[in-house]
């Protein structure tokens, strides 16, 4: 990054400031790597103190990564619950993108289904884990199922809001252009409702990967759901923990990749005022 | 479709309130229309299709009465009410507090803030089993996850909108010889008080989850047991009932949220 150019302005800014690089040194990072060291050192303080051996605790926890991700149990887990997520979002995407298009650019539509879209985002979402299992049986159907149907809404509201703002203006001059709506919708509505969109992406994947470990708990399918249970049920906390942090990792990995689109395609959209 | 009929008179009393009867028939009557067509398209799809795949709507009526009068679902709902309540206090018992101690204290937020965040973005649902293996089949582990799940959101928010507070207004504050409880008391909270509504609001969605999550995946209890039991027992009316009360549940809870939510916004610039 432009650390220099970020340096000097900051200098200039507050002249009194020595060093910003050792600022930020001392005024970030260390508290942060502090903190973090005090809540695992007290973590690992309590299990020694209070807990069974088998409960984990950081430095097992660490012991036991190695082992773990050379696992082709956990493997084969990661890769099932990935796909599972991955299509089931794609589906969601595709169908709540037209959807929310619908919504969004026609009055009918729009006062058709919107009580039902909001009434399902609002329900929670695992409730319909015993249906999808008389539904679908105890299969990675019943899992994609649950996926779309945690996912999917997030999508479509976003997408309706964002197709809806579209400036007045550019439909205008579409029209005036005697453009087809088909080709407003594809060249205008789309990309103008674009970030909208990720941002109901990024609600949707983060719903989608609990869709998915939920459905995991209740169908018994295989995946890291699956692996976290089984292993914590046979006193395995420390390998099960593994699969935790991993599902940690997916869920900040999901937010920063989408936080880093917005910013890198989208630049002139302010994320933090339009969420929620 | 309201035929548009225009008042003669604009003093006299019955086309005014005719005017309003319009506007209110104009402004509910699509909904009206979209909930009746909903119902037809249940009642004929469940008639279409075979009773172990899905229910008509009013067979689904007819089980829920029959659940409300043998007493089962009111039981079943207090149970859920209890749990859902008293992780959900708990949980805005420890996050306001904690959100502002940490607008307060800026080396410390800065210092947890990535964590909360790690957290927040976390499915917690994954550390149900750990749950179930330490703590078993009580009322306690079932609470501690209704409150992990609607913690992180509040503290989240709080955190938040501590950062966005303005350094002058505690300067001010400060010039005034203002203490460190009035400081708290007058600045800070009201300040971040709209932010920690939006953390309500979505805490109380998140809670309803745990709450369910709970009653599936710890001792089966409350409105999740009536759902599971049912589908157990391939009572496809059964499942119905349940999943329509307690989604009607969460669309009324997320209702009271929007409204605390905006209540508090009115201060937020």
């Amino acid at each position: 990054m432009t650390e220099s150019t970020i340096g000097t302005s900051l200098a200039l800014a507050t002249p009194t400031q020595s060093s910003p690089v050792s600022a930020r040194l001392w005024g970030t990072v260390l508290p942060r790597l502090l903190c973090g060291l005090v809540i695992l050192l007290a973590w690992e303080f309590i299990v020694r103190a209070f807990a069974p051996a088998y409960v984990a605790k950081p430095t097992s926890v660490v012991m036991a990564i190695p082992r773990v991700i050379v696992d082709p149990a956990f493997l084969t887990a990661t890769r099932q619950t990935l796909a599972a997520v991955a299509e089931g979002l794609a589906i969601a995407l595709v169908a709540g993108t037209v959807i929310g298009l619908a919504m969004g650019r026609s009055v009918g539509v729009e006062r058709a289904v919107r009580h039902y879209v909001n009434g399902f985002y609002a329900m929670p979402m695992i409730i319909v884990l015993p249906l999808f299992s008389l539904w679908f049986g105890y299969s990675g159907a019943a899992r994609i199922a649950t996926v779309i149907f945690a996912a999917i809404f997030s999508i479509i509201i976003n997408v309706a809001d964002g197709a809806r703002s579209v400036p007045r203006e550019f439909l205008e001059v579409a029209r005036s252009f005697r453009s087809s709506r088909l080709r407003v919708l594809r060249e205008i509505v789309l990309p103008s409702s674009m970030p909208y969109l990720l941002a109901g992406f990024r609600l949707a994947a983060g719903r989608a990967l609990i869709g998915a470990v939920v459905a995991e708990f209740f169908l018994s399918v295989g995946g890291l759901g699956y692996f976290i249970l089984y292993n914590s049920r046979s006193y395995h906390h420390n390998e099960a923990f593994v699969g935790v942090l991993l599902l940690a990792g997916f869920g900040v990995g999901f937010e920063l990749l989408v936080n880093w689109c917005t910013r890198r395609f989208m630049p002139w959209y302010r994320r933090d005022e339009k969420t929620s | 479709m309201t035929a548009r009929r225009h008042p003669r008179a604009s003093g006299d009393d019955t086309a005014e309130w005719t005017i309003a009867v319009q506007q209110s028939l104009r402004r509910h009557l699509p909904f009206w229309v979209s909930l009746l067509a909903g119902i037809a398209l249940w009642e004929i799809a469940g008639r279409a299709t075979s009773a172990a795949f899905m229910v008509p709507f009013s067979e689904t009526l007819v089980r829920l009465c029959q659940l409300v009068i043998t007493g089962e679902f009111v039981r079943e709902f207090l149970d859920s009410a209890t749990l859902f309540l008293t992780g959900f206090v708990i949980a805005l018992v420890v996050g306001v507090p904690l959100g502002v101690l940490l607008a307060r204290v800026r080396v410390l937020r800065v210092g947890i803030e990535p964590y909360i965040m790690t957290l927040y973005a976390t499915p917690m649902v994954a550390l149900i089993p750990f749950i179930l293996s330490l703590m078993g089949f009580g009322f306690a582990p079932k609470v501690l996850v209704v409150f992990l799940f609607a913690v992180f959101p509040v503290l989240y928010n709080t955190v938040e909108g501590a950062r966005s507070i303005k350094p002058e207004l505690i300067e001010v504050a400060r010039s005034f010889r203002s203490n460190e409880w009035a400081l708290w008391r007058e600045v800070l909270l009201p300040y971040t008080l709209p932010y920690i509504m939006t953390g309500v609001r979505q805490a109380i969605g998140r809670a309803l989850v745990g709450m369910v999550a709970a009653e599936f995946f710890l001792s089966s209890t409350g409105l999740g047991q009536l759902i599971m039991g049912a589908s157990q027992n391939f009572d496809t009316g059964g499942v119905f009932a349940s999943i329509l009360v307690i989604g009607l549940i969460g669309v009324g809870l997320m209702r009271i949220g929007l409204m605390i939510e905006q209540h508090f916004a009115r201060w937020r610039q």
